[in-house]
């Protein structure tokens, strides 16, 4: 069905393409808003991409390329952003609640914790964190997105999953005995 | 690291919805006519002799290649040698043309000349 509405979108149906930005614009805005730390700048990063992939809608190949490519993009553009502007100058995620909607309000709290301390990596190490635990990708897609090398990817995720889980122990947020 | 802090960790990041309306601003913020980006068309290589005619004919091609080279090498060889022993002759004939030029010099100097003055007292 992903691939005749970018069949559809190619031949200049404005309806298809809109279908294909509601189906990704969700994870393309998430990488947008975890990375930069802003909701305006995320906004922006995410039109940024789909404006891309319009005038690009001939080099995506399939509906699985979409997501990947969709994905590349973002995090790319989103760590140029971060050279421009640093991290530290964004403003902080006050409006978390309004977006993220978690359930519960332990589920509330390590969301909001958790994205302080992703703000705390390093661009390419927050990159990687959410390719592979919100976007769900394995390490090889991670480094094909970002043009790293898999054994890079492997550091960055060892070296984050340490330092967010002995922050977020300190925080009492995570219990002790989860340690292994 | 536990499976349990990495399931936490996807519980945590799943994915955002997008704000209100975004669909909606960026489709009004498209372009009217969609500028197609140019797909990179393959430009055709002259294709290898090996993966035109296969190795056999490349090697052969390059045997034929590397004796016409060989044979012209050999050809500017024996050029320039001719040319060294040609222009070696010459300067020797020229060696020899000096020296007789001054022998005939000398030989008209001595003709030229006049005799010497016969003394009086041989004479008696």
């Amino acid at each position: 069905m992903a691939d005749g509405l970018l069949v559809r979108a190619r031949a200049g149906d404005a309806g298809a393409f809109a279908e294909l930005v509601r189906a990704h614009q969700g994870s393309v805005f998430s990488i947008g808003y975890r990375m930069l730390n802003r909701r305006d700048a995320a906004e922006d990063l995410a039109q940024d991409v789909f404006l891309q992939l319009y005038r690009k809608l001939e080099t995506i190949e399939s509906a699985e390329h979409l997501g990947f490519w969709l994905r590349r993009v973002a995090a790319n553009l989103a760590i140029d952003w971060l050279r421009r502007v640093p991290y530290a100058a964004t403003l902080p995620l006050e409006d978390g609640a309004e977006v993220a909607a978690p359930q519960r309000e332990d589920d509330l709290l390590l969301t909001r914790e958790l994205d302080r301390l992703l703000g705390e990596l390093s661009a390419p190490a927050r990159a990687v964190m959410l390719l592979r635990y919100q976007e769900d990708l394995d390490v090889a897609e991670v480094g094909a997105a970002l043009d790293m090398p898999v054994n890079t990817v492997k550091s960055h995720i060892k070296r984050s999953l340490t330092q967010l889980r002995s922050r977020m122990i300190g925080a009492r947020l995570v219990d002790c005995e989860e340690l292994p | 690291m536990s499976e349990n802090f990495e399931n936490e960790l996807r519980r945590a990041l799943r994915p955002l919805d997008a704000p209100a309306g975004f669909t909606e601003r960026l489709m009004a913020a498209l372009p009217e006519k969609r500028e197609i980006a140019p797909v990179a068309t393959p430009v055709p290589q002259p294709r290898r002799v090996a993966q035109r005619f296969g190795v056999p004919a490349a090697f052969a091609a390059a045997l034929v290649v590397s004796m016409l080279l060989g044979q012209h090498v050999a050809e500017v060889h024996r050029e320039r040698t001719e040319q060294q022993a040609g222009l070696a002759a010459s300067r020797e004939l020229m060696e020899a043309l000096k020296v007789t030029s001054q022998k005939l010099d000398l030989a008209y100097q001595a003709a030229k000349a006049p005799p010497p003055p016969v003394e009086e007292e041989n004479r008696t």
